[in-house]
């Protein structure tokens, strides 16, 4: 796992991790990812605790965010990361299974920049995520304090 | 309710009260109270004892009467002179107790109605706490059936999206080693997996109508059967469709539900007249009753045999094979959900072969909102 990532994706089920990888790979941007499993490490990346303790202090360029995770869910990391100061600026993409639209102004009350259902059929899912990687780490410029383009 | 040694032994008692203080008035040389005073006794009797006892104190008062205050003094003997006075005597005595009778009776009925009210206010209440038990019951066991649905369709979308998602990659790494049959059953599990991620859509999107609160509005018919024939402009395209809309009124509802109504139905007239070379779809409305729209959509399409008809509106039911036309069965089904919801009512009739009329009945005003 590469400590410098443009993305963070926080995904736990590993299946939908490896679709979503192969996906961005298309564009050469896997290298870019950093993957967490659940919420908790999700913050400890941002943080730089834990297991990411060594890591350079900036920011992913995006997060990839699923709602429905161990631990922490996606919706309280949403929530924690648009109250701090420091990492507020993110922009933040729910990427999730969920059509619900409770959990879709749940998000967008709580600050969110995107909201993608994942598709079911895997050609529309590979295309949402190709995308959503190229915009938001290629198109898209990033706040300052982010980790730039090598 | 009183014993009746108590209720008789009350005119006894009030009779002799009333005598005594007479005889004690008389003695003071005070003239012309006694009879008021029997009379006063009688009514106390009759109020307090009944009508019996009343009589009784009647009897009694007049023997006492003629006993002791009139002539001649303390014989029971009656001159003809005071007849009419004891005629007079009885007479209103006995007015006085039907007067009492009357009011004791009116008395009666009002403590029985009042006790049958509270009778009946206890038995209300306890069957409105009943209602109000049944209602959260369901709510909760509604609650709960919403989000089963919901986390089971939620939760199967995933495996759907790895299953279609590694077939797919797995067909093209092994693309040039794997023969045609092989690849044929990558793209039947493919497809499958396609038509379970559709189902599981559908069957998410009924249960999130079952669910979503009505806004309702004033809405115009005629413009949402506009916005629903463009909606499907893909599927019409290139079809030589003969379309007849009538004129539409307005009604009361949720705008976007009763959008999905007409798209459901018109989408329906167009895919079941594919097979023919000129299709004819009309829509309109009937206005028999003056608080209900009854809308139509009439298609020279396939029809269906009306045996089935009670399977049309069910969910996942189908009457056509799907390699004749594609559906998962949840479109009349989300229809039916809506119109019910609007208090409406959703039919059909149709002939095999001989095309088809959906019918769904709506409130104008929504005052019958159910």
């Amino acid at each position: 796992m590469s400590a410098f990532g443009r993305i963070l994706l926080v995904e736990d089920d590993p299946k939908d991790v490896e679709l979503t990888l192969t996906a961005l790979d298309d564009y050469k941007l896997a290298n870019e990812v950093v993957v967490a499993r659940d919420g908790e490490e999700a913050l400890d990346y941002l943080y730089c605790r834990g297991k990411f303790q060594t890591r350079s202090n900036d920011n992913p360029a995006v997060l990839l965010l699923d709602l429905k995770l161990p631990k922490v869910d996606g919706l309280e990391v949403l929530q924690q990361i648009k109250s701090d100061e420091k990492f507020k600026m993110i922009p933040v993409v729910v990427l999730t299974s969920s059509h619900e639209e409770k959990d879709m102004v749940t998000s967008y009350k709580l600050g969110v920049n995107a909201y993608v259902v994942k598709p079911v059929d895997f050609h529309e899912f590979v295309n949402a995520v190709k995308e959503l990687g190229v915009f938001w780490a290629v198109i898209n410029e990033p706040p300052p304090g982010s980790i730039k383009k090598n | 309710m009183r014993s009746a040694i108590q209720r008789y032994g009350l005119a006894v008692l009030s009779v002799s009260v009333a005598l005594g203080l007479a005889l004690l008035v008389v003695r003071f040389n005070i003239h012309g109270v006694e009879f008021p005073l029997f009379l006063f006794a009688i009514a106390l009797t009759v109020w307090y004892a009944g009508t019996k006892p009343g009589i009784v104190a009647v009897v009694l008062s007049s023997f006492a009467f003629n006993y002791y205050f009139t002539e001649p003094f303390y014989t029971l003997y009656v001159t003809a002179v005071d007849v009419p006075y004891y005629i007079v005597f009885i007479l209103f005595a006995s007015l006085v107790a039907w007067f009492s009778t009357v009011r004791r009776r009116v008395e009666q009925d009002l403590l029985q109605s009042r006790d049958d009210l509270e009778k009946e206010v206890i038995q209300r209440r306890v069957l409105n706490e009943e209602l109000a038990k049944r209602s959260e019951e369901l709510q909760a066991i509604n609650k709960e059936l919403e989000a089963f649905a919901y986390s089971v369709s939620h939760d199967l979308r995933a495996p759907i999206r790895h299953i279609s998602g590694f077939t797919e990659l797995l067909q093209k790494s092994v693309a040039t080693v794997v023969n045609d049959r092989g690849q044929r059953h990558m793209s039947m599990i493919l497809e499958s997996a396609k038509r379970m991620g559709n189902l599981i859509d559908d069957l998410l999107a009924f249960s999130r109508i079952g669910r979503a609160e009505t806004h309702k509005t004033m809405v115009s018919l005629q413009q949402l059967v506009q916005e629903a024939q463009s909606e499907l402009a893909q599927e019409t395209e290139g079809r030589n469709i003969n379309w007849k809309v009538g004129k539409l009124p307005a009604c009361y509802g949720d705008r976007s539900m009763l959008r999905l109504v007409l798209v459901n139905l018109i989408s329906n007239a167009v895919k079941f007249t594919r097979t023919r070379p000129q299709a004819e779809i009309e829509i309109g409305s009937t206005n028999h009753k003056p608080d209900q729209i009854v809308m139509f959509i009439k298609d020279n399409g396939v029809g269906f045999d009306m045996k089935y008809v009670n399977k049309l509106f069910g969910v996942f039911q189908r009457l056509h094979a799907p390699e004749a036309f594609e559906g998962t069965g949840i479109g009349l089904a989300t229809v039916q959900r809506i119109v019910h919801r609007h208090g409406g009512r959703a039919w059909a009739e149709a002939a095999l072969d001989k095309g088809a009329t959906f019918y769904f009945s709506l409130s104008k005003s929504g005052e019958r909102d159910l």
